[in-house]
């Protein structure tokens, strides 16, 4: 088991020695009851830390940000900044560093082990409390989630209420870190793909139905891309904006201007925005799960990205954010690349 | 008596072999469906997935994407990635739901202009059946 005191003075260690220049972790948040993320930049907050199930976010989204703010500092502090780092973040990390956004020495990691656990799902304990509204969120023994509501309190197994990405995790202990906390205990899931396959069994039609009717949900919100440390491209296809118009833009300019996506939510485009970001993500995507826990509309994005990483492992022996030496999965070919469907 | 269904196909076909496969089969006059609006690119790798889901949107019945066979792409390698990427696109859309009929690859050389007449043959007898695209397909 992680020990939070022991994670503390680590992370007060190197913040007092000045040898990063703040740290993000988590802690209680007020609007809510699971963690919230927190940057630490004086020693004495340290204390305000936490490393529960609750622990939802992936941090490394933060790191993306100050690389992009660093950009624009004219004279940046160029200490490395300390991250909390889950087993899934750490992969997310690799795959930075893998193409080489971030050097090694932009990040400090704390690592935790997730060990037998993993983050919970605020829906799925909703549904376990049969929607009676819940307080506070302690756990004992870090085995059980015990919730207050207004009928008394309510014990829940967290194994029951984990999320679906810690039900399929591949990576339960960080792959890479300064410092190691907790057990390390690499365990591998009986089924990584479950989800993903259950989908796959259903028909063609079926499945088209499916994402039909999800994906037209979809408001362009776009707050699965902003949450997604994957997603740093600094202009997106999406975006209008990647086209100057100025008092010199001529009609015709302006009319031959190709828009690959438009901004109206209809199906669509919607249809075209998620099959490129899924495409975008192909070998990239460590499914981390946020894009799909930060939708107001509850549109199983994940799946997208857990059918391509399905694919990329059965078809070119890929796993992404597991060694950063090798090349990233489209930028790479092997000669014996399969080829069947190709006449 | 109802019109036959004509798929509508768009062709994104490699400047170096393919294109030069399919301007053989023209001027051998070799005959075969005009169901097909050919896309000259430089290489079936720099063919983006984004020209394949937009072709779909704008009403495309199938899409071809076609360059030189493994060995003989003008850039060494270009299809090489293109044959990684396609695979994943594919794998893609179908998931999404639409008939994996509808997007197919091929390598065709500027010799095989054969090849080409019979790809295109083959290629609008699958899609006949199908009937239009309206899966990815733009609302009007």
């Amino acid at each position: 088991m992680v020990n939070l005191d022991e994670l503390k003075k680590e992370a007060k260690r190197v913040l007092e020695d000045g040898k990063v220049k703040y740290v993000i972790g988590y802690v209680k948040s007020k609007a809510s009851n699971m963690a919230a993320p927190a940057f630490v930049t004086d020693p004495e907050e340290i204390e305000n830390l936490i490393w529960d199930p609750t622990c939802v976010q992936n941090l490394t989204k933060f790191i993306v940000d100050e690389k992009k703010r660093k950009a624009q500092q004219k004279k940046p502090d160029t200490r490395p900044v300390a991250v909390v780092s889950k087993g899934c973040d750490s992969r997310a990390i690799n795959v930075l560093l893998q193409e080489k956004y971030i050097e090694r020495d932009d990040v400090f990691i704390l690592g935790v082990a997730c060990e037998d656990l993993g983050v919970i799902d605020e829906k799925k304990l909703a549904q376990k409390l049969k929607g009676k509204r819940f307080g506070e969120l302690t756990f004992d023994d870090k085995k059980n989630v015990v919730a207050t509501t207004t009928d008394g309190t309510v014990k829940v197994p967290v194994k029951e209420v984990l999320a679906e990405r810690c039900v399929e995790c591949q990576a339960n202990t960080p792959l890479i870190y300064d410092v190691f906390l907790g057990e390390e205990d690499r365990r591998k899931p009986d089924a990584p793909f479950a989800s993903v396959e259950k989908m796959e069994s259903l028909s063609n039609k079926e499945r088209g139905a499916f994402w039909q009717e999800q994906l037209s949900k979809c408001v362009r919100c776009y707050a699965c891309r902003s949450t997604c440390p994957m997603c740093y491209c600094d202009e997106c296809v999406v975006d209008t904006i990647n086209f100057a118009v100025t008092p010199d833009t001529t009609a015709q300019e302006k009319a031959l201007r190709i828009k690959w996506i438009e901004r109206a939510s209809t199906k669509s485009e919607n249809f075209g925005y998620h099959l490129v970001r899924a495409i975008h993500l192909v070998g990239r995507c460590i499914d981390c799960g946020e894009c799909e826990r930060v939708c107001p509309l509850d549109i199983p994005i994940r799946f997208l990205n857990k059918k391509l990483e399905k694919t990329a492992k059965e078809l070119f022996d890929y796993e992404p954010g597991m060694d950063t030496e090798k090349p990233a999965l489209v930028a790479s070919f092997k000669d014996e690349d399969p080829e069947e469907f190709i006449r | 008596m109802a019109e036959e269904f004509e798929p509508k196909i768009v062709a994104f076909l490699c400047k170096w072999c393919s294109s030069a496969g399919s301007d053989l089969a023209g001027v051998s006059r070799m005959q075969y469906p005009p169901n097909v609006v050919p896309i000259q690119v430089m290489c079936s790798g720099s063919v983006s997935p984004l020209y394949i889901f937009n072709a779909f949107k704008k009403g495309a019945d199938g899409v071809l994407v076609s360059g030189c066979h493994p060995g003989d792409c003008h850039y060494i390698e270009g299809n090489y990635y293109a044959r990684r990427r396609i695979a994943l696109v594919k794998e893609l859309l179908e998931f999404v739901g639409l008939e994996p009929e509808r997007f197919q690859m091929s390598w065709v050389s500027a010799a095989e202009g054969t090849k080409y007449t019979e790809v295109i043959k083959d290629f609008v007898d699958v899609l006949k059946p199908l009937g239009p695209q309206s899966h990815l397909r733009r609302e009007q």
